[in-house]
């Protein structure tokens, strides 16, 4: 069996090992890679960060487990629940509640049958209410990972959600993706097994 | 401290010489300037600190002009006097109008969430949030919107409680589980209004030294579920003591009411606990105010123990003790004392004419006068507690430190987080200093001397002049069959790692601390040898520590309860039989009388079976006692006699440091300290030992017993005295020791 080297329950593949190998070069203690180790733990965990991820970081940076998630808990872009796969984060500002966020919140809740907050059974969406994205003249927005759509209305997010579907995208493990590799300008891979 | 370390600085315009980079907060207490703080704590480190920003003080330093002249020159915004270091020149003003608003701000800010719920908070009456409210707060709060909740009570652990509401975020009890105890249980999560402090994944807070985040927490945030609602601070009265729960010697203060102790808390002693106490002291010291103390003399009649008046009780002793002559023995007395003991030995030498005596239970007996003394001239600690602070390396064997010296353990830490002592660890498991020992090793159990062979073969070849060392030669033939692969392979510990402590050891000074995994060794002696071989050989033939772990097993050993030698270790003529012995003795009927001293064999001596029949059989057996416990349960007669809290006198903690104790109540008219019980019985037996107080018999001891001749009432003060050997041991030397894995060796006696 491949195991990565993991004991006790570690799940970062060997390429994200190597990549956190990287990042710990940057500075002049392991400590200091905390935020990008947590990105890489967000997305190994199926992008949010349950106890054993933190467990994980802490093992990893031989730091103290509570360290870890006062880190983490300090930021808001760390999830601490699982999200969907598809993140919809509904701006309700003035701009959009007076083109009707609300009536596209609502209809997306009785779609989903969930409310701002949760996830679906099957883990495919979940949503959340959020401040202005400052994409206002396309009101109503509604941002999934690092996507914008704009001019949504009660009448099309339909479409939007049937577009969805058939993505196979993860956001929020996307999202995580995306900033590791800006944080390993050395292009780590995997090393050789 | 050379001068030019030194600054000159002004507070509110008062002179003060400091060294340079005191905190001004520091500087201040020494100009007699009150700043007002909640999270400065000077044994915490400024790393996260300076969060409160109650101590703001306007600040202004010289500055040189282009023309050369200087002049002050103020901070634009006032500074936190906890976080400023000072320099020279600077000048400190507390009490601007500024600096007054400035308080009020701070505190009408730190109010708005409080919920001011001090009628019924423990901390109502000595809380500093109180206090600086009313010297510095505002008179009211504009604050009219809803107050942050958070459930009131949130168990952190068995000892702490949580009130969320009442928390400052001051950050002195992270501070404290990260710079002191080292167990990083508590953190802040979230930020701003939403930060609150929790343990990880709101887990069971896991802590040997828990209870200080109690006392350090400057509001009622953090409280102990013990003493939780039980008395108000004004209502309690408080009496200095010393812990009797290990031999470290914590100063506590106990404070009680009605005869009862409420709760534990530290006395600061710099040389001892500093502010600290551990949760077994701080908690586990109620056994003093239980239900199940001992308040009546006990007779058996019938088989069964039934209580008696203290004069049938001391009658039948001293009947019994008549009939036995010198076929008498005593165990016990690690948990009493130093007057106690002192009595209990002179009323058996003396009296009874009877050197029967010993405080040890353990397995480890070295005859007074052999093991460590006769290789380095003392008997336990080279060291003192606060001497582990400038050491370059300490060397932990066989010790699980944190469990069996606390306060140690809380020395040694420090050595590395904030000395840069460099700690390294040999263990037959892995221990909680694996957090900062480097490397903490583990070794197969019993391998000790293997291993230690290994740093000594690789320390020898180092230092040539070692060659000049008494006994050199035949320690160096016995070495000869040891490589390090040898030892690496007997000990289980990787050629790269003994390799490592080896540097370490030859970097510099370092200290030895050996523990119960070395006592308790069944061929302990042979471990003893060959840690202080490795210790003359390194130069460090001072620093070899074997710390007692009982309460007053130092004392009971300085007093002379050994069967080998008198007060103050002079040898007796005629030594008398040890623990073992004298359990033998009684166990085949051949001895008359056994007096326990607050010991208990059944439960804590190595061979329970043999301490049954020897206590179940023919020997009439006194027990002095604060519990009827399964010792006592055998007894002829049970005499109840003071705890810590109910007499006066010393305790000589592991360091040899003599600290005095003062009654804080009375249980019982029955119940007495253990000195007077065997005075009572030697008038009783009209050879009257006259005293009338625990001072009266230091004063004799001060006498009697050159090495305590300093120790007297009026010097041991608040810090208390570290007796010393008259002079260091000149003639050290090497010695072959002979190593035999486990499984070979028998217990040896
Ligand atoms: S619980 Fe007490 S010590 Fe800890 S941060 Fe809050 S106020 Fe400070
Ligand atoms: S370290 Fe020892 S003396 Fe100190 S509080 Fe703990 S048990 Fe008591
Ligand atoms: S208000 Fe919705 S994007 Fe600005
Ligand atoms: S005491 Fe200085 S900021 Fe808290």
């Amino acid at each position: 069996m491949e195991t990565n080297g993991n004991e006790g329950g570690h799940r970062f593949s060997q390429k994200s090992i190597a990549q956190l190998d990287e990042i710990i070069t940057h500075y002049p203690e392991r400590r200091a890679a905390m935020l990008p180790a947590l990105w890489i733990a967000q997305r190994e965990y199926d992008g949010y960060l349950p106890p054993e991820a933190l467990q994980e970081v802490a093992d990893r940076l031989e730091r103290p487990l509570s360290e870890v998630q006062a880190v983490a808990s300090f930021y808001t872009m760390y999830n601490f629940r699982k999200r969907g796969r598809h993140h919809l984060e509904v701006c309700t500002c003035l701009s959009c509640a007076v083109r009707g966020a609300y009536e596209v919140m609502h209809k997306l809740e009785k779609e989903l049958g969930i409310s701002a907050g949760e996830v679906t059974v099957d883990g495919e969406f979940s949503i959340a209410e959020v401040e202005c994205l400052d994409f206002c003249g396309a009101a109503t927005v509604v941002q999934v990972g690092d996507q914008y759509f704009g001019n949504v209305t009660a009448e099309n997010v339909d479409m939007l959600l049937d577009q969805l579907r058939n993505s196979d995208s993860h956001t929020p493990v996307e999202l995580a993706d995306a900033l590791v590799k800006i944080m390993t300008p050395g292009g780590s891979e995997a090393a050789p097994a | 401290m050379a001068d030019n370390d030194l600054v000159n600085v002004k507070i509110d315009g008062i002179a003060v010489q400091v060294p340079k980079g005191t905190p001004a907060i520091e500087a201040a207490k020494k100009a007699g300037v009150d700043i007002p703080f909640f999270c400065y704590h000077p044994k915490l480190s400024m790393e996260a600190g300076a969060n409160c920003r109650m101590c703001l003080v306007e600040v202004a330093t010289p500055r040189k002009g282009p023309d050369g002249t200087i002049s002050m020159a103020k901070m634009p915004k006032p500074q936190t006097a906890c976080s400023l270091p000072v320099s020279e020149g600077m000048e400190i003003e507390t009490q601007t109008e500024q600096v007054i608003a400035d308080r009020k701000a701070i505190l009408e800010f730190l109010l708005i969430n409080h919920p001011l719920d001090c009628p019924i908070c423990d901390r109502g009456g000595e809380c500093p949030l109180q206090n600086n409210t009313i010297f510095y707060g505002p008179q009211n709060s504009r604050f009219i919107e809803e107050k942050r909740h958070f459930p009131k009570a949130y168990p952190l652990s068995k000892h702490v409680v949580f009130d969320r509401e009442r928390c400052i975020h001051c950050a002195r009890c992270t501070r404290f589980t990260d710079d002191i105890s080292g167990d990083h249980q508590l953190a802040f999560l979230k930020r701003g209004a939403d930060m609150y402090i929790d343990t990880f994944n709101q887990s069971k807070m896991v802590s040997k030294f828990s209870g200080n985040v109690i006392e350090i927490c400057p509001v009622g945030a953090l409280l102990s579920r013990d003493y939780r609602f039980k008395a108000r601070p004004w209502d309690i009265l408080s009496q200095k003591s010393i812990c009797t729960q290990c031999s470290n010697g914590c100063n506590i203060k106990l404070d009680y009411r009605v005869g009862r102790l409420q709760r534990v808390n530290a006395r600061l002693n710099e040389a001892v606990n500093e502010e600290w106490t551990c949760d077994k002291g701080k908690f586990g010291m109620d056994y003093v105010s239980t239900d199940q103390r001992l308040v009546t003399p006990l007779i058996r009649r019938d088989g069964a123990l039934q209580p008696a008046t203290w004069s049938e009780a001391m009658d039948l002793v001293v009947q019994r003790l008549k009939e036995a002559g010198k076929s008498v023995g005593a165990i016990g007395g690690a948990r009493c004392t130093n007057e106690d003991n002192y009595i209990l030995q002179k009323f058996f030498r003396n009296v009874l004419k009877s050197n029967n005596l010993d405080h040890r239970l353990g397995t480890y007996l070295p005859p007074a006068q052999s093991g460590l003394h006769a290789r380095l001239g003392y008997h336990t600690m080279g060291n003192a507690i606060a001497d582990f602070e400038r050491m370059k390396t300490i060397f932990v064997i066989g010790s699980d430190l944190v469990n069996e010296q606390p306060i140690l353990f809380l020395r040694v830490r420090k050595a590395w987080r904030f000395k840069g002592g460099r700690i390294i660890a040999a263990n037959p498991a892995a221990t909680q200093i694996s957090e900062f020992a480097d490397p903490e090793v583990t070794y197969r159990a019993g391998a000790e001397v293997a291993l230690l062979n290994g740093i000594i073969k690789i320390l020898a070849e180092r230092n040539p002049s070692a060659a000049d060392l008494p006994g050199y030669g035949d320690f160096i033939k016995s070495l000869a069959g040891w490589s390090i692969e040898k030892a690496a392979e007997e000990s289980g510990v990787s050629a790269e790692r003994i390799r490592r402590i080896a540097d370490a050891i030859f970097s510099g000074e370092t200290a030895f601390i050996a523990g119960k995994a070395v006592t308790e060794h069944p061929d302990a002696s042979a471990v003893i040898e060959a840690i202080c071989n490795l210790a003359v050989l390194s130069g460090n033939a001072a620093n070899v520590n074997i710390p007692v772990t009982q309460c007053n097993a130092q004392g009971a050993m300085d007093m002379g309860l050994l069967p080998d030698s008198a007060p103050g270790y002079t040898p007796v003529e005629e030594p008398g039989l040890n623990t073992r012995q004298m359990l033998e003795a009684a166990a085949d009927s051949n001895l008359k009388a056994l007096w326990l001293v607050g010991a208990d064999p059944v439960a804590h001596y190595t061979d329970a079976d043999l301490a049954k029949r020897a206590l179940g059989g023919d020997t009439f057996v006194i027990a002095s006692e604060l519990f009827l416990t399964p010792s006592a349960e055998l007894a002829d007669v049970v005499l109840p006699v003071a705890s810590v809290a109910e007499k006066d006198g010393t305790y000589t903690n592991c360091e040899r440091r003599v600290q005095r104790i003062f009654k804080a109540f009375e249980l019982s008219p029955d119940v007495h300290p253990d000195w007077f019980v065997f005075a009572d019985a030697s008038g009783r037996l009209e050879q009257p030992l006259p005293y009338f107080s625990a001072r009266d018999i230091l004063r004799e001891i001060n006498v009697t017993v050159p090495l305590y001749a300093d120790c007297s009432p009026q010097k041991l003060g608040n810090e208390g005295i570290r007796w010393q050997y008259p002079s260091a041991k000149s003639d050290l030397q090497l010695v072959p020791v002979e190593y035999r894995p486990l499984a070979k060796v028998t217990v040896a006696e």
